[in-house]
């Protein structure tokens, strides 16, 4: 089952070498987090954990990948097929190479995103590569932090840096930083977190050394062929299981920041065929002027993790090339999916890069229904800067914390918790006691609102009401990073879509409705206010076992009114009695869904009012 | 006379110290009633002598139990109810994201997390206390009167309090409790700045109901348990070991449920300490293999590391915990094929009940069942010949698990033996490199049931050149809570300005706690003069999330001092992380207290001299054929009673003892020690590299 081209493997490799070796290299990346998050001082990277590590063979095969984002690391293995190429004969121990480009050679999502690659030398050999990538504070452009509208194009957006060597040979090259630093804002900041990933891709060299010494390169390579061989079978066996066929899934966003209120979409084909895969996203719309251009890498690695997504979860911990194998990607060039230089990419992890997990877990539910996966509540981010008046100091705020929750799967509820698709839960949220230690907006709310989910079978995790108010000086906040304030994560298999989310500010009793992809200016006192919804659902509410339904309004989670029209269930208003006459009526009456909307002048959520 | 008394899954462990005798005995759990166990425990500890007589003559009762662990496993805690600032009542569910640590992104078809307390029992009420310490709004206490009165109503028993900022100011909280306590007399009533006045309100909310959900048991367990010691004949001091890794008396620990969830666990690296210290070994890897669990703690310095970022299960648990590791394997770890085709071991455990195979009722093979195949366990001899093992059921069902391996039953069963040490072997890389420290500069202390017959093994893997079988090996737990002080952890988070704060505020800071500490063992009877106080301070560059630990000297700061400090934290930083920024500035977080009690410190285990033979010969009880680098092999038996001072051989050598089996592979040497320590090294082979025939660590040069 291996790849033609691949080397002889030892078919005899003892297996306990072998799981060794594999979780060797697992506890690595592991590890390399944990580093990251004691050592840097991003809020984003070490609260919210907005960063990605791996390590790869020198050929680019992915060794390890049990933890990030999945556009920032799943298609690291063009960046290193390019970094080859333009180094060559000049890439030695104690190198590393950073690169925050899109274009030329450096496949970053977008510019904020700066990934230090190391390769890893053993006995005068290139073995493999490793790599830390984090959002960075910043990365210069037009507005701190990233994620803002309207750049003219990707210079508009910042610094790119193409691959470019920072350590040479164990020696910073000082000048080279210096002239980077002096173009990003933050700069002291900015050191001590490059400092923080350089020293990890050191720290993942040194454990790979030890795997090494331990049992020598050539039976490692043996190990990871073997690792790799293994995980391809387990997932060819997995898209063996599914029927062949084209399973079709879409998704758009609001608009693309530039060409207003238009959605931008991403239309996918998955391709099933004996034990292979491929997502053809040649449907989607063609590359647009504003900033939800996405390259190919970015596109590749969103893809190809999400369809792994709905495998056993017994492989969840072992998935490395041999995942990626049997799964093909198609995004034509001058795609929304596949732009070309020198496209505006900003919003792009979030706009499109969530689109493309939608679309892609829309198709497979349709090919596996037994392993279902609704949408998530979309990213509700925005990245805010201002003065901090408590100290003088500028700042640059993002979060989390105002995010709707998980969508359903076949057979659960999702969590109720901050979380995006993209994510798929692998970002965090911070302390509201923290943030208000560092940033000068108090938070005032952040609590479930019922009702403000997708219904379902099982049904999406809660939505939240997330208030602060600006307790320091005048500033701007882009809203790059949110979605969803007309395209809703879509319901699967008669599940209930999400409702639709706001953002406002209010300011001397008026409100200000900000949508997604949009600049706003901010002055002292207001009262920025997030409804996010939660996600989507799975399957027919009505399917629902009217006890659970029982236990979510008892929870506060959902009311009686849609319990009733919802799912189709009576419960005494009192007691919470189910009534079982009255809710076998209701559910066999047929009827539209009545929708969950908000109330823009009172910001309550409640059911559609009866036609 | 002084006893500790350790409850585990299985068996009641108990150490007695008398004049210059230790008793070391092992008696069963009984779940249904554990203070039963206790007492039976003692009673077999006092063998001929009246128990009543042998508990009177006690000055000191020590004791830890698994207690709250199991009741927040179990969900078997109080109806428990939240009072917390409006708004913020889901702080809890959300926790800080949707997934448990240690669960992969690609891994997302799990149940949703539950809160221990349902949203219907969060209750939100009007205050605000500020970051700086600021009332904003005072908290209304008839709101609060009314919300304790409505959750009393459901049904709830046990009241926890989190308010947001309350480490700084716990003003709203206070009157809180206040109110709540005259809404719900008879509650167990507990507040967030009390359980754990940290920044970071989900820590400190999550931890506050984890402590109210176990508390009433644990409160009423400790009230059992000092009133039957004492219809039992006992009158000392009877003091409960926290997760710290300190004891406190019943009273203290009553309303501190969460402080008891690591209380057995928390004394083994003090015994490992004892037993390596005198030898020594500051630098000490201690583990404990048991039935189920195999835990491993990192000591440097002869200290007892601790943390603030454990997990109980799914709950969050950032008490001031001792940093041990814990890991699903044990004798009892059940192994089996996974969808990959590679054998796997644990995490689950056939536990004591149906247990491995060999015990009679088990049909899934397990760690035990493999030792037992391999020749390392006695069939005969298991826990001093009082349970007989089925050697012939066990390799049954070892063979049947190797048939879908293609390998024969002695094959697989070492194969299972390899995968539970490479388990272990990697919990103890991932603790100590985590920590930037090379396993191979540290010396193993074992301890636990199963841990003679695997800590060599695991030792020879890492490369870890000596490991130190303590007599009171496989009761180590037990054993290290007679070495243990009577004191509290106190912290406080500085509202000064973390980059300038000055020498005086620390030294202000410092003398808060230090007047707390006073006060606390005043009401403990404890001189002023007897209280050791150790002063340390969170450090970290501007703008972190996580502080290193720096001790500060005792007396007078001043900006030298704080200076000196601020040079430690860098060279601490180094060597933790590999690099440093030294034109960084540093942060100051908090002051942080550690009272305890001096005393002089138990002796540890008394050789009891009389079972000791001349020589090594006499010390022989035989020979078992046993599977050692691949080869079956006819390996000399020694009983560990007859070891004594002096006697020294090299392995492969078994060595036997009433409660465990200790393995001395082929690459170490064995000699006991005057403490009758069994302590092995490893042989060094060609060169200084440890390369030994099919050896596959190299060791560094």
């Amino acid at each position: 089952m291996s790849a033609p081209g691949m080397p002889p493997r030892d078919r005899e490799i003892d297996p306990i070498t072998l799981s060794t070796v594999w979780h060797g290299f697992q506890t690595t990346c592991r590890e390399m987090r944990h580093l990251m998050t004691r050592t840097a001082q991003s809020f984003l990277m070490a609260q919210l954990k907005d960063m990605s590590v791996g390590v790869w063979r020198a050929d680019g095969a992915t060794v390890a990948m049990p933890e990030g984002l999945l556009d920032q690391f799943l298609g690291t293995r063009f960046a290193i097929a390019d970094i080859r190429d333009q180094f060559d004969d000049d890439l030695r121990p104690g190198d590393v190479i950073l690169t925050n480009d899109p274009f030329h050679g450096g496949h970053a999502p977008h510019l904020p995103d700066w990934g230090f690659i190391r390769p890893i030398f053993f006995e005068g050999k290139l073995e493999y590569f490793t790599l830390v990538r984090g959002h960075v504070m910043d990365t210069g452009g037009s507005f701190p932090g990233g994620y803002f509208p309207n750049g003219f194009d990707i210079h508009a957006e910042g610094l790119a840096i193409p691959p470019t060597k920072v350590v040479d040979a164990g020696s910073e090259r000082r000048d080279v930083m210096n002239l980077i630093f002096n173009n990003v804002r933050f700069r002291e900041e900015m050191e001590v977190d490059c400092e923080a990933m350089i020293a990890t891709t050191a720290f993942a060299e040194r454990r790979v050394h030890e795997i090494l010494e331990s049992y020598g390169a050539a039976t490692v390579r043996r190990c990871i062929d073997a690792m790799l061989d293994r995980t391809e079978r387990a997932v060819r066996a997995e898209i063996a299981s599914i029927a062949d066929g084209v399973y079709e899934g879409a998704s758009a966003t609001d608009d693309d920041g530039t060409v207003l209120d238009e959605p931008v979409w991403v239309r996918v084909k998955v391709i099933v065929a004996g034990d292979e895969m491929t997502l053809d996203f040649s449907e989607s719309d063609a590359q647009r002027p504003g900033f939800v251009n996405r390259i190919f890498a970015a596109t590749y690695g969103t893809a190809v993790g999400s369809a792994i997504l709905g495998m056993d979860p017994a492989l969840a911990d072992y998935h490395n090339e041999g995942s990626l194998r049997p799964i093909t990607v198609i995004a034509p060039k001058g795609s929304v999916l596949n732009c070309e230089y020198p496209a505006t990419v900003g919003g792009s992890p979030v706009a499109v890069g969530e689109q493309i997990t939608e679309a892609v877990t829309e198709a497979l539910s349709y090919a596996r229904p037994e392993r279902a996966i609704a949408p998530w509540g979309k990213h509700r981010g925005d990245y805010t800067s201002g003065l901090d008046t408590r100290n003088g100091r500028p700042y640059v705020r993002t979060s989390f914390d105002y995010d709707g929750s998980a969508g359903a799967m076949h057979g659960f509820d999702g969590a109720t918790g901050p979380a995006s698709f993209g994510c798929l839960g692998t970002v965090m949220r911070g302390n509201v006691e923290e943030a208000e230690v560092r940033f000068p907006w108090r938070v005032t709310k952040l609590e479930v609102v019922p009702d403000f989910m997708g219904a379902g079978r099982w049904r999406g995790g809660g939505g939240v009401d997330w208030r602060a108010l600006n307790e320091g000086g005048p500033g701007r906040m882009a809203t790059g990073s949110s979605d969803g304030d007309e395209m809703v994560p879509k319901g699967v298999l008669g599940g209930a879509d999400s409702p639709r989310s706001r953002t406002f500010v209010e300011r001397d009793g008026e409100l200000i409705r900000v949508k997604p992809h949009r600049m706003q200016d901010l002055l002292p006192g207001d009262l920025m206010i997030k409804l996010s919804s939660g996600g989507a659902g799975v399957g027919d509410p009505r399917e629902r076992d009217p006890e659970r339904v029982r236990e979510d309004v008892a929870e506060e989670m959902v009311s009686l009114e849609a319990a009733a029209r919802i799912y189709g269930v009576a419960l005494d208003p009192e007691t919470l009695e189910i009534d079982a006459e009255r809710t076998a009526e209701l559910r066999a009456a047929a009827g539209p869904r009545p929708a969950i909307v908000i109330d823009e002048e009172r910001l309550t959520v409640s059911l559609e009012r009866e036609a | 006379m002084r006893i500790a008394v350790d409850i585990g899954g299985t068996f009641t462990d108990c150490v007695v110290e008398d004049g210059a005798t230790t008793r070391l005995v092992k008696s069963p759990t009984t779940p249904d009633d554990p203070v039963r166990g206790v007492l039976d425990a003692v009673a077999k500890a006092a063998g001929a002598e009246d128990p009543a007589a042998f508990l009177g003559r006690a000055e000191r009762f020590v004791h830890g139990t698994t207690l709250a662990t199991n009741v927040l496993l179990t969900k078997r805690g109080a109806e428990t109810g939240l009072i917390t600032t409006a708004g913020f009542r889901d702080v809890i569910q959300m926790r800080r994201g949707i997934r448990n640590l240690g669960t992969s992104m690609f891994d997302q078809f799990r149940p949703p997390y539950e809160p221990l307390v349902p949203r219907s029992r969060r209750l939100g009420v009007a205050e605000r206390t500020l970051a700086t310490g600021a009332v904003e709004t005072a908290v209304d206490e008839a709101e609060v009167e009314a919300v304790a009165g409505r959750l009393v109503e459901d049904g709830c028993e046990s009241l926890a309090i989190g308010f947001l900022h309350s480490y700084v100011n716990p003003e709203n909280e206070r009157r809180a409790k206040a109110a709540v306590e005259r809404a719900a007399p008879g509650a167990y009533v507990v507040c967030s700045h009390e359980t754990l006045s940290i920044l970071g309100e989900f820590e400190r909310f999550s931890t506050t109901v984890v402590s109210a959900y176990v508390g009433p048991a644990v409160s009423a367990y400790l009230g059992e348990l000092e009133r039957r010691l004492g219809e039992a004949g006992f009158d000392g001091s009877l003091l409960i070991v926290i997760s710290s890794g300190l004891m406190q008396t019943v009273e203290e620990c009553r309303m501190r449920g969460a402080e008891l969830l690591v209380s057995g666990p928390a004394a083994a690296p003090t015994a490992a300490i004892a037993a390596a210290a005198p030898l020594g070994y500051a630098s000490v890897l201690e583990v404990d293999m048991g039935g189920t669990s195999f835990e491993v703690c990192m000591i440097r310095e002869a200290t007892v590391p601790t943390t603030r970022e454990a997990f109980i299960g799914e709950e969050r648990v950032a008490t001031e915990t001792v940093d041990v590791n814990s890991i699903g394997a044990g004798g009892g770890s059940i192994a089996r094929i996974d969808g990959l085709g590679l054998l796997a071991v644990g995490p689950r455990s056939a536990g004591a009940d149906p247990g491995p195979v060999a015990y009679g009722k088990g049909t899934e093979p397990t760690v035990t069942d493999a030792d037992l195949v391999l020749g390392y366990v006695p069939a005969d001899y298991f826990l001093g010949g009082e349970l007989r093992l089925d050697v012939d059921r066990a390799e049954a069902a070892i063979a049947e698990l190797g048939a879908g391996l293609g390998l024969g039953a002695v094959e697989t069963a070492e194969a299972i033996f390899e995968t539970v040490t490479t388990s272990m072997a990697n919990a103890v890389t991932e603790v100590s490199t985590k920590k930037g420290h090379d396993v191979r500069r540290f010396t193993m202390v074992a301890g636990g049931g199963a841990g003679g017959i695997h800590g060599a093994a695991i030792a020879h893997r890492l490369g870890i050149p000596s490991v130190i079988f303590p007599l009171s090996g496989p009761v180590l737990s037990a054993m290290g809570m007679l070495t243990m002080a009577v004191g509290q952890e106190l912290s406080k988070v500085g509202v000064w300005d973390r980059l300038t704060v000055a020498p005086q505020q620390l030294e202000e800071a410092f003398a808060m706690l230090e007047a707390e500490a006073r006060e606390h063992f005043a009401r403990l009877g404890v001189a002023a003069s007897d209280v050791a106080l150790a002063r340390s301070l969170s450090m970290r560059y501007l703008g972190q999330f996580h502080e290193v630990r720096i001790a500060a000297p005792a007396g007078a700061l001043d900006a030298a001092a704080v200076e000196r400090l601020r040079e430690d934290f860098h060279a601490c930083y180094l060597e933790l992380y590999g690099y440093s920024l030294p034109w960084r500035g540093v942060e100051i977080l908090e002051a942080h207290l550690r009272a305890t009690a001096e005393e002089e410190a138990a002796a540890g285990v008394a050789p009891p001299g009389a079972a000791v033979a001349a020589d090594l010969e006499a010390a022989r009880a035989g020979e078992r054929s046993c599977l050692i680098g691949g080869e079956r092999r006819e390996v000399p038996v020694f009983h560990r009673d007859r070891l004594g001072p002096g006697h020294a051989f090299e392995g492969p050598a078994l060595i036997d003892s009433e409660a465990s089996t200790i393995l001395v592979p082929a690459e170490f040497a064995a000699r006991v020690d005057e403490r009758l320590n069994i302590v092995l090294e490893q042989r060094r082979g060609a060169g200084a590299g440890v390369e030994a025939a099919g050896d596959r660590m190299t060791m560094a040069s």
